[in-house]
């Protein structure tokens, strides 16, 4: 469709519309809830698609598409487990094309030295093993992992956020977390 | 055997950064012996430990730029629904100029048919002797023929070009 042109708003007398009633939050209870959850959505996101680059943008979508959805959130839990779901619909319609690259993402965390001063170098191989060992799991796998161990989601936000039953999460669960323990031992001989 | 009831301990002593030297050597002890709890302390460091390096690394934007673009976004998607209906008119304008066209022509293709005007042309064209005669008859007929190419060619672009031109 041709972009709309400002003579045509002038002509219509479109008015842009109010972005409170637009949105599912006022501006200031999205900078609240934007600062408690942007860094470990972009961290998910990045991880997930393995492009540090598609996870910038990715992010913007995720929060746009949440402020339009007309959902209703009892609380802050499943306004994230919302925004969650939503980042992994976004990743797996990404990872369509594939871009896992371990040693992008490693090289991305680079320049955030730990402030406890670990090994860097361990930390590094550590992590572009993982990135290897994550790339040779579905993304289903993938996802229960993340949300699982480096999130911290209980059993049931895992399963609103995947939109799978709380009941089959912990068979898959198990089920993941030993094909990684083995990815993982494998690449550490 | 899927789980172990010590999964839990294990994972909140990898989150609190415990795991593994100040686990303790009871829970050490579990782990070395369980395989459920194995596999969570092999998964859960490095699980744990990249998600805080990502977290690190992250340089979002700041939230007052992520609600500005979506505020821009969300007003454009509302302008463009706003123009869909004069989208359809326009459509329907043209629809109708290709229409009129069309029933013009085929009524300059009747008359040209009812007066034998094609007749008389097809007669100079298989008849060549009188090549005088078919140059001043046929020109003349012709004339009718051409303002309808015209017509189709040139006035009918223009005619949509009017239509849907922005301004």
């Amino acid at each position: 469709m041709r972009d709309v042109t400002l003579s045509e708003l002038e002509r219509l007398g479109v008015e842009a519309p109010d972005v409170d009633a637009t949105f599912q939050m006022d501006e200031e209870a999205f900078r609240l809830f934007y600062d408690r959850t942007a860094r470990p959505v972009w961290a998910y996101l990045a991880r997930m698609t393995g492009d540090p680059r598609l996870a910038d943008d990715l992010l913007q979508e995720a929060y746009y598409r949440f402020l339009r959805a007309r959902a209703t959130h009892d609380d802050d839990a499943h306004r994230k487990n919302y925004l969650f779901r939503i980042a992994t619909n976004l990743a797996h319609d990404a990872r369509r094309r594939p871009r896992l690259d371990a040693a992008a993402l490693v090289d991305a965390a680079g320049d955030a030295a730990d402030p406890r001063g670990r090994d860097v170098a361990g930390d590094t191989a550590r992590r572009v093993d993982l990135g290897r060992a994550m790339s040779r799991l579905k993304p289903r796998e993938r996802d229960l992992l993340w949300l699982a161990y480096a999130q911290g989601s209980s059993h049931g936000e895992i399963a609103e956020t995947l939109g799978l039953k709380t009941s089959s999460i912990k068979m898959l669960l198990f089920r993941a977390r030993r094909r990684l323990a083995a990815l993982l031992r494998e690449h550490r001989r | 055997m899927i789980e172990c009831p010590r999964e839990a301990d294990v994972f909140e002593a990898v989150a609190f950064g415990r795991w593994p030297a100040h686990a303790g050597a009871e829970l050490q002890a579990h782990v070395a012996g369980c395989e459920v709890c194995r596999d969570v302390a092999a998964v859960a460091p490095a699980l744990h430990d990249d998600r805080q390096a990502l977290v690190r690394a992250s340089h979002p934007p700041t939230a007052g730029v992520v609600w500005w673009r979506a505020t821009i976004r969300a007003r454009a998607e509302a302008t463009r629904t706003a123009m869909q209906p004069i989208t359809l008119w326009q459509g329907v304008a043209a629809a109708s100029i290709v229409g009129v066209i069309a029933a013009l022509s085929g009524g300059l293709w009747q008359w040209i048919r009812t007066t034998d005007r094609v007749g008389a042309l097809v007669g100079l064209f298989v008849n060549r002797h009188d090549a005088a005669a078919f140059a001043s008859v046929g020109l003349e007929q012709a004339v009718f023929v051409l303002l309808g190419v015209v017509a189709c060619l040139v006035l009918a672009p223009v005619a949509l070009y009017l239509t849907l031109s922005d301004d």
